[in-house]
């Protein structure tokens, strides 16, 4: 019944960003590093991230959310 | 022995995972069993991600990438025989005691999550825009964007200056139109395909390392059935929208990385 399913995939440091170091299940408690600690850490990365947002303002989000224009 | 390792939390399954052979990735991956629940770990030395280690590798991007693609490698190994959480890179406990307790103390958080996901993939879906190539796509056929370029033909120096402004804004303007239209339609029409849908902040060219621009960045959890259908969408998309500037880009199936918040951090991540 399931069609065969294209595997497409590849780890690249967009998807890194995207998903690795920014999604994922976030707990905090007897850890020796809290992430809150590491995205502050981040560094290089961080830049990258803030002028994300940079982005989204210059562009005047052009795509905000269809879900918020759907109401 | 006197160096420090710590355990290094990768995901947790509700099945006792099958642990293959890593690829040189990590050291010996091993699990943590809790009441029905199994957390994927392996040991990480102090030094390096360590307060003071992680401090100064995070500061290193071919570390960070090295390790944050093996992070997800792993996930990926795991995943290929049971539904998985995945946890955010870098999550580290001193000992497998102090993981088995965040197991305890989460546990029926993660098994109602498992559930939710059972059965069910993670795709992406992020579309790019050249603006040149879309501007051009459209200006041959707007009406009304014909009819100023007539109008300029005709004018004055003066007015066809007026024109030439007016008419760059209608493109603009149109611009603007057409990517809404191009992000919407594709994310309606595969949020209909799935089971939840999510979108994501666009990523700038710093890290997409591309040419144009990101005007979509989404997510969906797709039930392992429907992911033909949601390919096949796909490729209708593409076919729509290629070759008018846009270029659609489906990857997965990916842990879920973006469908598997805890009811208690909700606020914060909406």
């Amino acid at each position: 019944m399931n069609s065969v399913v294209v595997k497409s995939k590849e780890v690249t440091l967009l998807e890194i960003l995207d998903r690795v170091l920014d999604k994922g299940v976030v707990i905090s408690g007897d850890m020796v590093i809290s992430v809150a600690d590491v995205d502050l850490i981040y560094l290089g990365l961080k830049v990258l991230l803030s002028s994300v947002e940079t982005m989204e303002k210059l562009r005047g989000s052009p795509f905000i959310s269809p879900m918020q224009e759907a109401k | 022995m006197t160096r420090q390792q710590l355990v290094y939390l990768y995901c947790v399954a509700d099945r006792e995972p099958e642990l293959k052979e890593t690829e040189g990735l990590a050291d010996d991956l091993y699990f943590v069993c809790n009441n029905g629940l199994y957390a994927v770990a392996s040991k990480v030395e102090e030094e390096e991600f360590g307060q003071e280690g992680l401090k100064r590798n995070m500061a290193d991007f071919e570390w960070v990438k090295a390790k944050a693609s093996a992070h997800e490698r792993i996930i990926d190994l795991v995943m290929a025989d049971t539904d998985v959480i995945p946890f955010k890179f870098g999550t580290l406990f001193n000992t497998n005691d102090s993981l088995k307790a965040m197991l305890e103390q989460y546990g029926e958080e993660f098994k109602a999550i498992l559930r939710k996901l059972a059965h069910k993939q993670e795709w992406g879906l992020k579309i790019y825009c050249n603006s040149e190539k879309l501007k051009t796509s459209f200006s041959n056929d707007e009406a009304e964007i014909l009819k100023i370029e007539n109008e300029i033909k005709s004018s004055s120096v003066g007015k066809s200056y007026f024109l030439k402004k007016k008419k760059d804004e209608l493109i603009e303007k149109t611009l603007n139109e057409r990517i809404n239209e191009c992000g919407q339609e594709s994310f309606e029409l595969l949020k209909e395909l799935s089971f939840e849908a999510h979108i994501n902040r666009l990523l700038p060219r710093e890290v997409t390392e591309r040419e144009d621009d990101m005007v979509l960045n989404s997510a969906f959890l797709v039930d392992k059935d429907e992911v033909g259908d949601f390919q096949n969408m796909v490729d209708t998309l593409k076919m729509h929208y290629e070759g008018k500037g846009f270029l659609i880009d489906c990857t997965g199936p990916w842990p879920p990385y973006n469908f598997c918040g805890l009811s208690s951090e909700k606020g914060q991540n909406e």
